[in-house]
């Protein structure tokens, strides 16, 4: 489970995010939807402990992210927008470091489970900086799901993927919600929000716009999620 | 120009958002500046006055001064190399740059001028001051200053157009994959004779010379002169300026770095497409699905816990690195040359010998600092962008830290007690300071890795492309200070045992209860300098934040 209470960063003068609450729970996925500069990203950085907020709590499966930081990251799974890895390991060798940090059991048949799932065998012993992008944000999402953690946090899932693992990633966020796990994504598209997330939370200019389940925005709005982003985008531009 | 305005406007809205960290750097950057003056003007000013000097007082300096630009000059060639790929090749902004609608010439223009200030600004900040005190101290006209300036933002040029051209030549024929590590082994190579080019000359001779030889050598090196060479150019366009004249020297100068610069930039250009595929391929990987488990020297590691796990994995990063491989090869290269200083030492009284020795701690404070910069400050740094999967980890910042200092420790540790005990064997000290030396060099192990690591945690540089850009920061500075303050500190300390051992060179201090108590201080001085630098590290890194 994911807690966030009253949530707020600032930057300097710039307030990122301006006091946001909401829950995401074991066994759903929950899509963070926002223009850019909304406080997405911000707010993911907050919950995977890489920020510290202004004010306000986080909590990662009943764990303070900043008072209980090494419980709650035991429990967190994490793929940034940008999949950053040591250039010089393997991938076999990156997966073998994450499973020690994290006291994985039986990490090297994990691996290779993991490796085969994503097509990425051949590959396991070459140093990561011959890996194309979509290959690193495919061993990004084996890194993160390696040690089968409470919450997985994802940041604009879909990035470099090819179609075929693209749907890979679709089903298997899904099935991961569906053991009890928490799956939190951020994303542009719609389609992939629509198409995975059971509840969403529209973030605009720090705060939040909407929350709720899809179907009930959906049916409340009486059209799709991509129509209803962009009215409550745009009406609150007006607003402003 | 709007290139160059860009880059102008990047910079200024860096210092706006960390006015303090400016300041800082700035601040430690002065405090050198005036070191250098003030100790160009002492020395200026002690030659002119020097009897055996005389007449010949403007040569010795005008060829002191070429020999300086000459060190320098190679510093700037081979470090060149490796920042010429980094920038014509490597730059994450090299994509964008030349998709824009600007001829791609213009673009190598402003990274040619890039790879000039990345290799050649700290040689000519630590140059402008001497300039400035020869200057002051001999009241050279106002046109002295900027024709100075100008000769050496020209000689420096001249290597740095070179080192390029070569960078060019090597991303061209170097096997693909292999450029970086060929380009890296190069300037290694390069430096390492430089340092024992520069040992050679063999310095300490001149104390066992009389004072006739020495005006004899005075008067040699005064007349040795290689009018070819670029370097004497420019201090014969500093000379003439320091009269008020403009020399022929300064036109050619300036004449051939500019043709040099042009000629790089143009050719970068024109050469930069199939270069860059090289410098991006790591050759065609030889595809092996096999699950290879861990090697049998990891499986030791593995019983330290987690901290053993990321000692594997900076060992392997530490092997397969080039950038940082090579800053073994330095280290090894430095620690040579100390000891050959001191086989040198010929002393034939007791007293003198343990005088040298007590002088040599500080020396060894130095080079363990030197070393220190290399291998324990950058150690946090090297985490690179992949910091994140640290930080996401379940790890705290102080088992970060803590394990990047045993990480660090144990090769200062074989310098510190290597470079101790061999230097108490070579100039045969007495029994109290036999044993003060290696402890020392202990003390400076710890400390130096501590402070390193510390300091380095503090000031992280995830961003850097090269471990050498590592410490170029207010904390590489603030380092370097309290490294060296460090030195002089233990030398002081160590000055009572000295003292005594002077007085009786028989004795064996350490086996009296003032010896012990001596320990004691030595140990809690030890402690603190260590674990200080290691909390406010473990601290501050809690509090970073990406884009700090």
């Amino acid at each position: 489970m994911i807690q966030v209470d009253q949530f707020a960063k600032q930057y300097g003068r710039v307030q990122a995010v301006k006091g946001i609450s909401f829950t995401a729970y074991p066994a759903e996925v929950l899509a963070l939807l926002g223009p850019n500069g909304a406080g997405k990203s911000t707010t993911i950085k907050a919950i995977t402990g890489l920020l510290r907020p202004s004010s306000g709590h986080i909590r990662l499966a009943n764990f303070d992210v900043i008072k209980q930081a090494t419980e709650a990251k035991m429990n967190l799974g994490y793929v940034p927008d940008r999949p950053y890895l040591y250039q010089k390991l393997t991938g076999r060798e990156l997966l073998r470091f994450l499973c020690q940090l994290r006291h994985v059991k039986d990490a090297e048949s994990k691996a290779q489970h993991w490796l085969e799932f994503f097509g990425l065998v051949d590959f396991g012993n070459e140093l990561i900086e011959t890996y194309s992008h979509g290959m690193r944000q495919k061993l990004t999402f084996i890194a993160a799901m390696i040690h089968e953690p409470a919450v997985l946090v994802i940041d604009e899932p879909m990035v470099g993927l090819d179609p075929r693992a693209a749907i890979q990633v679709r089903e298997l966020m899904k099935d991961y919600a569906l053991k009890g796990n928490t799956v939190l994504l951020t994303t542009h598209s719609m389609e992939v929000a629509e198409a995975v997330a059971d509840r969403v939370v529209v973030l605009h200019k720090g705060q939040i716009a909407a929350k709720g389940e899809m179907q009930d925005l959906k049916q409340r709005a009486d059209e799709n999620l991509e129509g209803i982003f962009l009215r409550l985008t745009q009406e609150l531009e007006v607003v402003a | 120009m709007i290139l160059f305005a860009m880059r102008l406007r990047g910079l200024l809205n860096d210092l706006k958002k960390r006015p303090g960290r400016y300041l800082f750097g700035w601040f430690f950057l002065a405090l050198v500046f005036w070191g250098i003056l003030a100790a160009t003007r002492y020395g200026v000013g002690f030659i002119d006055r020097y009897p055996a000097v005389g007449s010949i007082a403007d040569a010795v300096m005008q060829r002191s001064l070429e020999g300086l630009f000459s060190m320098l000059t190679l510093g700037v060639a081979f470090s060149v190399l490796t920042t010429a790929i980094t920038t014509l090749y490597s730059s994450h902004d090299l994509p964008f740059l030349l998709s824009l609608p600007v001829p791609p010439e213009r673009v190598f223009y402003l990274k040619v001028a890039e790879t000039y200030i990345n290799a050649a600004l700290l040689p000519a900040i630590f140059t402008i001051p001497v300039l400035l005190g020869l200057g002051l101290e001999r009241s050279a006209p106002w046109l002295y200053y900027p024709l100075a300036l100008f000769s050496l933002l020209a000689l420096y040029a001249i290597p740095v157009a070179l080192g390029s051209f070569i960078a060019l030549f090597l991303m061209r024929i170097a096997p693909a994959g292999r450029v970086k590590e060929i380009s890296t082994a190069l300037s290694v190579v390069l430096a390492a004779a430089l340092i024992f080019g520069l040992r050679a000359l063999r310095p300490e001779q001149l104390a066992a010379m009389s004072p006739e030889a020495f005006e004899a050598l005075l008067q040699r090196f005064a007349e040795f002169r290689i009018g070819w060479l670029p370097t004497s150019w420019t201090s014969g366009a500093v000379w003439g300026a320091l009269e008020g004249k403009v020399t022929p020297a300064i036109f050619i100068l300036a004449g051939l770095s500019l043709v040099l610069l042009f000629l790089v930039a143009r050719l970068a250009a024109f050469a930069y497409r199939d270069g860059w595929i090289r410098g991006l391929d790591s050759g065609a990987p030889k595809l092996d699905s096999r699950a290879k488990g861990p090697s049998f020297w990891e499986r030791p590691f593995y019983l330290l816990g987690r901290g053993g796990s990321i000692m594997v994995k900076d060992n392997r990063l530490l092997l397969r690195d080039p950038s940082q491989w090579s800053q073994l090869l330095v280290l090894t290269a430095l620690a040579g040359v100390y000891l050959v200083s001191l086989s040198s030492v010929e002393v034939d009284l007791q007293r003198f010998k343990d005088a040298v020795g007590t002088m040599n701690l500080m020396f060894l404070g130095f080079l363990m600092s030197g070393i220190g910069i290399r291998m324990a400050y950058p150690a946090v740094s090297l985490e690179g962008e992949g910091f994140w999967l640290l930080k996401t980890s379940a790890l705290k910042p102080k088992q970060i830290v803590m394990t990047k200092f045993w990480h660090s420790l144990p090769l200062m540790l074989i310098l510190g007690l290597g470079l101790g005990t061999s230097a108490a064997f070579l100039i045969d000290l007495s029994p109290t300071l036999a044993i003060a030396s290696p402890l020392a060099g202990i003390s400076s192990a710890f400390v130096i890795s501590g402070l390193g690591v510390g300091l380095g945690a503090a000031f992280p540089r995830f961003d850097a492309t090269n471990p050498s850009e590592i410490p170029m920061s207010a904390g590489g500075l603030l380092y370097m200070t309290l490294s060296l303050i460090y030195a002089a500190l233990l030398t002081t300390v160590f000055a009572w045992p000295a003292w005594r051992t002077l007085r009786n060179p028989t004795e064996v201090l350490w086996l009296q209860s003032e010896g012990v108590l001596f320990l004691l201080g030595i140990l809690l001085l030890t402690l603190l300098g260590t674990f200080l630098p290691l909390i406010f590290g473990s601290y501050s890194l809690s509090k970073y934040e990406p884009g700090d």
